[in-house]
């Protein structure tokens, strides 16, 4: 046994060492999915507030109607004012194509005095394509809300009912807590996967694994050795992965990293051995292409790599639970950003548990050294 | 009987190999002596490929049976794979991989810790050492596969057209070293197209043409056989041919 074991651990040394070596497999572990973050990190990276691309046309010349452009620019939070769009014809143009959410037009009575009133008026108008009714309903009470201390200032009168909002310590997810969760389980896919069913076939077409066939080592010895191997080189990935995202994006890890370490190689395991079924299947990159395709674009597009599954149809939601990919993704979120412990998640680790047996015994079925 | 037994490394029985309705092994009995060099020769397709494959474990017998050191292969591979050593038709390693790891790397196949010099040593590489086996020339990665498939001295060692694709020195150096590998015990088993090879190397060749064995001795013997029926080449034969003329001209330094 002991001689058994030293196969395994020097077929994983010498695979850890290849690695290191190999400027191309570092940068397809290491520096994509690091590209994929900074691009999917720069766009949800911000915060979670909605935000409004809306045109703002002013018709009026009061002082009234300037101050609430003034204003309404400071509130950059909700929404981005179009600069361009500066008629209705060009904002409802923009509204079409989709650029512009909304245009709010000041008409020219805006801010002045009617005849036999006080105080000056005037109605602020939200224009919305029928598509963008969220838009509207969104931005009628921040217009009004903008234009309470106005009304203020002339009824002059404290509203007796006042909403106060404040805002905790407790840090909420944010979008970018399940982007990096779900860019993790991107990595994992490559790594898992593309990796072994790219590197199979070209071992077999060499007739490398034929001759480790011809050595008393066995299918088991070279599968762990792959395994650790892989683990090893995963977890270096993805600390990277963990330390661009704290010092960029503000990642907030607040879960055990012990745990979070464990999870993660249980992850690479479970991929891994999707990786080695279709490429230890595989006679050729012909063969293995196909089926890789087939089985990691509904884990990339289902998993919930690039959004979030809380977007999915309800019934999509309860069927993409079961993908593999899904429960390692949910985990990986549950224990860095949420600080979860192996006993919350014991669903996750149950359907995780499960592929990785199935995965495995189909693995050793099929896999063939030549 | 017994003294026999002791004396054949390998003994193959009405061996045979069916793919579909092609019998590309026709049961075929032969036995190697433990110590020689034997070499199986004939034209592509013969099926020596396949006689070695099946001796190597690498493909399942369809018929008859074979014992390799009183060893029945088909019954127990897993023991046969560690009396054999195995060279490839075309040796081939992972990139990025030094000489050095190669040889650890076949030796913890073989669940053994060696020391990774000496083996270097006996196939000329030690200057080689931490190159990576990308880096080699065709003689050189032919060198290292034969270091490794020796790492856990076998009994017995395949070589599948060793000397396929390189240039004359190293051919001849390549002899030199299938000898010393004989020499220290190890019997050496190999296919060839090259009939001077097989002249100069082998102790008994066995001739193969579709799936059988047509002829089986030493190489003076099938060339006496052959005189002895009346046989005359048509052209008259010089003392030295082409490839003389090729060593004597480049010498026999080893140009890798």
């Amino acid at each position: 046994m002991k001689r058994k074991l030293y196969t395994v651990i020097t077929f994983a040394k010498l695979n850890t060492k290849r690695y290191f070596r190999d400027k191309t497999a570092i940068f397809f572990t290491v520096a994509f999915p690091l590209i994929f973050l900074f691009i999917f990190g720069g766009i949800f990276g911000k915060s979670g507030d909605v935000s409004f691309r809306i045109a703002l046309i002013n018709q009026s010349d009061t002082h009234i109607a300037t101050t609430f452009v003034d204003e309404a620019k400071k509130q950059t939070k909700l929404f981005k004012i179009d600069d361009e769009a500066t008629s209705m014809a060009a904002a409802k143009e923009k509204m079409n194509r989709g650029e512009l959410d909304a245009a709010i037009v000041l008409p020219k009575e805006f801010g002045t005095t009617q005849t036999g009133a006080k105080t000056p008026t005037g109605t602020a108008q939200i224009y919305y394509t029928q598509n963008n009714q969220t838009a509207a309903q969104t931005l009628a009470p921040v217009l009004n809300a903008a234009l309470a201390p106005i009304n203020a200032q002339f009824t002059n009168t404290d509203m007796p009912f006042k909403v106060a909002a404040e805002q905790t310590n407790d840090k909420g997810l944010s979008a970018f807590d399940y982007t990096f969760a779900g860019l993790l389980g991107f990595s994992l896919l490559g790594l898992g996967i593309f990796g072994p069913v790219n590197v199979f076939p070209e071992l077999k077409k060499q007739g490398i694994l034929r001759r480790y066939s011809t050595t008393p080592i066995r299918v088991w010895q070279y599968f762990t050795a792959n395994m650790i191997s892989q683990v090893a080189i995963g977890l270096f990935a993805m600390t990277v992965m963990f330390a661009v995202a704290i010092a960029v994006f503000q990642l907030n890890v607040v879960g055990n990293i012990f745990e979070l370490a464990i999870f993660l190689a249980l992850s690479i395991v479970t991929m891994l051995g999707i990786g080695l079924a279709v490429g230890g299947w595989a006679r050729n990159e012909r063969q293995a292409a196909p089926f890789a395709n087939l089985v990691t674009f509904p884990m990339m597009f289902l998993s919930g790599t690039f959004f979030p599954r809380f977007l999915m149809p309800e019934w999509l939601q309860q069927v993409s639970a079961f993908i593999p990919l899904t429960p390692i993704i949910d985990g990986i979120r549950l224990i860095a950003t949420e600080g979860k412990h192996f006993v919350d998640i014991l669903p996750q680790l149950g359907i995780i548990g499960i592929w990785v047996i199935l995965i495995y015994c189909i693995a050793f079925r099929v896999f063939r050294w030549e | 009987m017994l003294m026999k037994e002791a004396k054949d490394i390998l003994v193959v029985k009405d061996l045979k190999k069916v793919y579909g309705d092609k019998t590309a092994v026709d049961g075929i009995s032969f036995t190697v002596k433990k110590g020689e060099i034997f070499g199986i020769l004939g034209p592509n397709g013969a099926g020596k490929t396949t006689t070695l494959e099946m001796i190597e474990t690498l493909r399942p017998i369809d018929g008859g049976e074979a014992y390799l050191d009183g060893v029945n292969v088909a019954q127990y591979p897993q023991k046969i794979k560690s009396l054999i050593g195995v060279q490839p038709q075309s040796p081939a390693f992972q990139d990025k991989t030094k000489l050095t790891e190669i040889i650890e790397l076949f030796a913890a196949a073989y669940g053994e810790k060696v020391n990774v010099q000496e083996f270097l040593e006996d196939v000329n590489l030690t200057d080689k050492a931490n190159s990576y086996v990308e880096q080699l020339s065709g003689g050189q990665k032919q060198r290292i596969s034969i270091a490794a498939a020796l790492v856990h001295s076998p009994k017995v060692f395949f070589m599948d057209e060793p000397t396929t694709g390189l240039d004359p020195q190293a051919r001849r150096h390549l002899w030199e070293l299938i000898q010393h590998v004989r020499d220290r015990g190890i019997t050496v088993i190999l296919t060839t197209h090259y009939l001077e090879e097989a002249e100069m190397l082998c102790d008994r060749v066995a001739i193969m043409d579709s799936g059988k064995i047509i002829a089986l001795d030493t190489p003076k013997a099938l060339v006496k056989e052959l005189l002895g029926r009346g046989f005359k080449k048509a052209q008259h034969v010089e003392q030295a041919n082409l490839e003389d003329v090729f060593i004597d001209l480049t010498g026999k330094a080893l140009r890798d």
